[in-house]
């Protein structure tokens, strides 16, 4: 019984959720089989998605539970899906002893059972390079002072080679971190590993397009851990880094060194390693140094452009062992979550950055966090130039070169004709006074984009419209946000209408 | 600090081309650029600054300036013309760049589309960064707007200080053509930029062109710019 209820409850789901969402929680979720007939008990691979779903999703399902059947299933749980592969009967909020993923991978279970604490020292052999090296990470002013102790020439240039510190960026922490709904599961994962390096998510894998968040999530795990203990040995670098210091050992015939330098860190932070593709020199390396740290209960974290299995040029074997751990996306941040990273890096640089200032840049600039960041740069460089406070005025002005140009590549005519094609309807129905539904939802689409994208005032776009008042074109936009809330469709619509209209 | 390579490709800083011999107009948008620019140069401001504007806005001009200014402050710098390096191997032309204090590139569009290059930029970019090191890039189109295909790199280029530099009015041309006369020691009269603005071509380059040009006819013939001698060395 509880098996068909959950059932139509899934398909449900699926309707209402985002694929993405739906298929990172509620997709992996398991039936119990062996749970009585009035628990409808789910399993999730994890706790991470134990507690995601309990929280996010738990009083929906119970919602459609009732919906769908008259009585006979009197409560729904979710717990963990134990590593056996056996139910185990354990309330939902209850730890379980072990978490999951990797189930049964030989020779890693105890490093995930059992996730071991960032050591207060880790001794090494003195005067070996890895001693020193070591140390070097821990103290990045004397890693960047240059003086080396070591002896052959080969160890000292290697030690040059791997000598960089720890390379966290000290602004890169939780608390500069502006949470949206875009990146609220990679923001999660990140303080739990904070918290529980070593863990069940080992490693953390984290991707998404460019300038979201990936390495300031990443970094602020690692500042995390080193604010726990300053003798903790985070490393933080580039793929490419990884590659160079390896090509340089190599060369110098001391890849042994480079070996126990890597294995040695309580965490290791790989940024951007879609660029590992194609050097399989570096990936056999790399992939010795993985098993390694994942044997040893060390953590991982890794960011990527894109999803594991989607990187070309990449071992197998590292792809999936990339998956072995938690693997979350970031997105592009939405309007309000644009506008808080704008007024927190006002904050920052201690400038006043009214609201509408904000909003006003937000709107305009949408792809990534590194952009808007150059645009508020541009800002406050000119109030302080003009010696202005900072208003909308202003930020047009200060924008102008860049706001004109996207007022130029989006115009009107050019979202009409986009908006046409997309749903495949002649742009003389769209200005027509038919109101079809065929007809009539493109039409509000394209105006809702029209306030969105230009600078035309809702007049001008009811007129662009076949001559349409400007209150049809206020109950289009407000009829497509709303639309955009309860149906995933016309979600998934706009936003590849955007793409295309903005990128 | 060692300076690997500096102006090892024969490419070498332009005497002329000094802050103070850039006309920006008082308050325009471009005087906030040159200060801007100018507090790189010092050490002091951004890390990173991405200069645009059509040919002949003064890119090159304020490249070169930045890179004495440098210099002359005593940091490892280097300018680097991208149009004339891009047939090199990108790795061994940038490999230690970023070891210096100061980086000059020029031309960025000409790298644009040539994944090479772009990923060569882009780890260049994440290491003078992690180094502390300071760049200064310089392009004909917006980061937004050119044509980078790598998005590692192209987001990473929207990340700094963008300025425009915007094309002089005429009137704001026949004042830069004074400026630059009066810094070579030449008097150049009102009427008289304004009699050559009237008849030459008026980008910038081509109008520094003729006036070096006069400045030479000058010296050699012991002359005064006098719309008649311009007219002749000219030959309007």
């Amino acid at each position: 019984m509880p098996e068909s209820v959950w059932k139509l409850c899934a398909s449900s789901l699926q309707d209402e959720l985002p694929s993405q969402q739906f298929n990172t929680w509620i997709r992996p979720l398991q039936i119990d089989a062996e749970s009585d007939p009035g628990l409808l008990r789910l399993l999730a691979p994890n706790r991470f998605v134990c507690d995601w779903v309990n929280e996010k999703f738990l009083h929906r399902i119970r919602e459609l539970v009732s919906d769908f059947q008259s009585g006979q299933v009197q409560s729904v749980e979710v717990g963990i899906r134990p590593r056996s592969g056996m139910a185990a009967r354990r309330p939902a909020n209850q730890p379980p002893a072990s978490q999951g993923y990797p189930q049964g991978q030989p020779g890693t279970g105890a490093a995930f059972s059992n996730p071991r604490p960032i050591k207060e020292e880790r001794p090494s052999p003195p005067g070996s390079a890895s001693s020193r090296m070591g140390s070097s990470a821990l103290a990045p002013e004397s890693a960047s002072s240059g003086d080396l102790l070591g002896n052959s020439s080969a160890q000292v240039e290697v030690e040059g080679a791997l000598k960089h510190k720890n390379n966290l960026n000290r602004s890169f922490n939780f608390t500069s971190f502006v949470e949206g709904k875009s990146n609220q599961l990679g923001l999660a994962a990140a303080r739990q590993v904070a918290e529980n390096p070593g863990g069940s998510y080992n490693p953390l894998f984290i991707y998404g397009g460019v300038g979201l968040g990936k390495t300031h999530l990443m970094q602020a795990v690692g500042n995390a851990l080193v604010d726990k203990n300053p003798n903790a040995k985070v490393i933080y670098l580039h793929s490419e880094r990884f590659v160079a210091d390896m090509v340089k050992a190599l060369q110098l015939n001391a890849i042994n060194d480079f070996k126990r330098y890597y294995r040695s860190v309580d965490a290791l932070l790989i940024d951007d390693i879609q660029f590992f593709a194609g050097k399989e020199r570096s990936q056999e390396e790399f992939f010795h140094t993985f098993n390694s740290l994942l044997e040893g209960g060390q953590q991982i974290i890794l960011t990527c452009d894109r999803y594991p299995k989607e990187i070309n040029g990449l071992e197998e074997r590292l792809k999936s062992r990339f998956g072995w751990g938690l693997t979350v996306a970031v997105e592009p941040p939405e309007l309000e979550t644009r506008v808080a990273i704008l007024m927190k890096k006002a904050d920052q640089v201690g400038v006043e950055l009214p609201h509408e200032a904000a909003f006003f840049i937000a709107q305009r600039i949408r792809s990534n966090v590194r952009e808007l960041e150059g645009a508020l740069k541009r800002v406050v460089a000119n109030a302080q130039f003009t010696g202005r406070s900072i208003d909308v005025d202003l930020v047009r002005e200060a924008l102008k070169d860049l706001l004109a140009l996207q007022d130029k590549q989006v115009g009107i005519d050019n979202i009409q004709r986009v908006v046409g094609e997309y749903y495949k309807i002649k742009l003389n129905d769209l200005l027509s006074k038919r109101r079809s539904r065929s007809v009539a939802r493109p039409r509000q689409v394209a105006m809702a984009l029209a306030k969105e994208l230009t600078n035309h005032s809702l007049p001008e776009i009811g007129e662009a419209f076949g001559g349409r008042d400007h209150t049809t074109v206020l109950h289009a936009c407000r009829k497509i946000k709303q639309m955009q809330e309860e149906d995933a469709d016309i979600r998934e619509d706009m936003k590849n209408l955007l793409r295309s209209l903005t990128t | 600090m060692a300076n690997p390579q500096q102006l090892s490709l024969g490419v070498s800083l332009n005497d002329d081309a000094t802050f103070d011999n850039f006309y920006a107009p008082e308050g325009s948008s471009n005087a906030a650029t040159l200060e801007l620019l100018k507090a790189q140069a010092e050490g002091r401001g951004e890390w990173f600054i991405y200069v645009w504007g059509r040919s002949g806005v003064g890119l090159t001009h304020l490249l070169q300036a930045a890179g004495h200014r440098a210099q002359d402050a005593g940091q490892a710098i280097q300018y680097l013309p991208l149009r004339e390096v891009v047939g090199f191997a990108p790795e061994a032309l940038l490999e230690g760049l970023d070891q210096l204090d100061y980086l000059c590139l020029d031309g960025l569009e000409a790298i644009a589309g040539k994944p090479d290059w772009e990923e060569a930029l882009f780890h260049l970019f994440n290491r003078m960064r992690d180094a502390g090191g300071r760049l200064l890039a310089a392009a004909v189109q917006g980061p937004r707007e050119l044509p980078i295909e790598l998005p590692d790199l192209h987001s990473r280029l929207q990340w700094g200080m963008t300025c425009q530099v915007h094309p002089l009015s005429d009137d704001e041309k026949q004042l830069a053509l004074r400026h630059r006369a009066r810094a070579r020691g030449l008097e150049l009269n009102e009427e008289v930029a304004h009699y050559i603005l009237q008849r030459v071509p008026r980008d910038m380059n081509e109008l520094f062109c003729y006036l070096q040009r006069l400045d030479h006819a000058s010296l050699a013939e012991q002359r005064k710019l006098t719309i008649p001698f311009v007219k002749k060395v000219l030959s309007l």
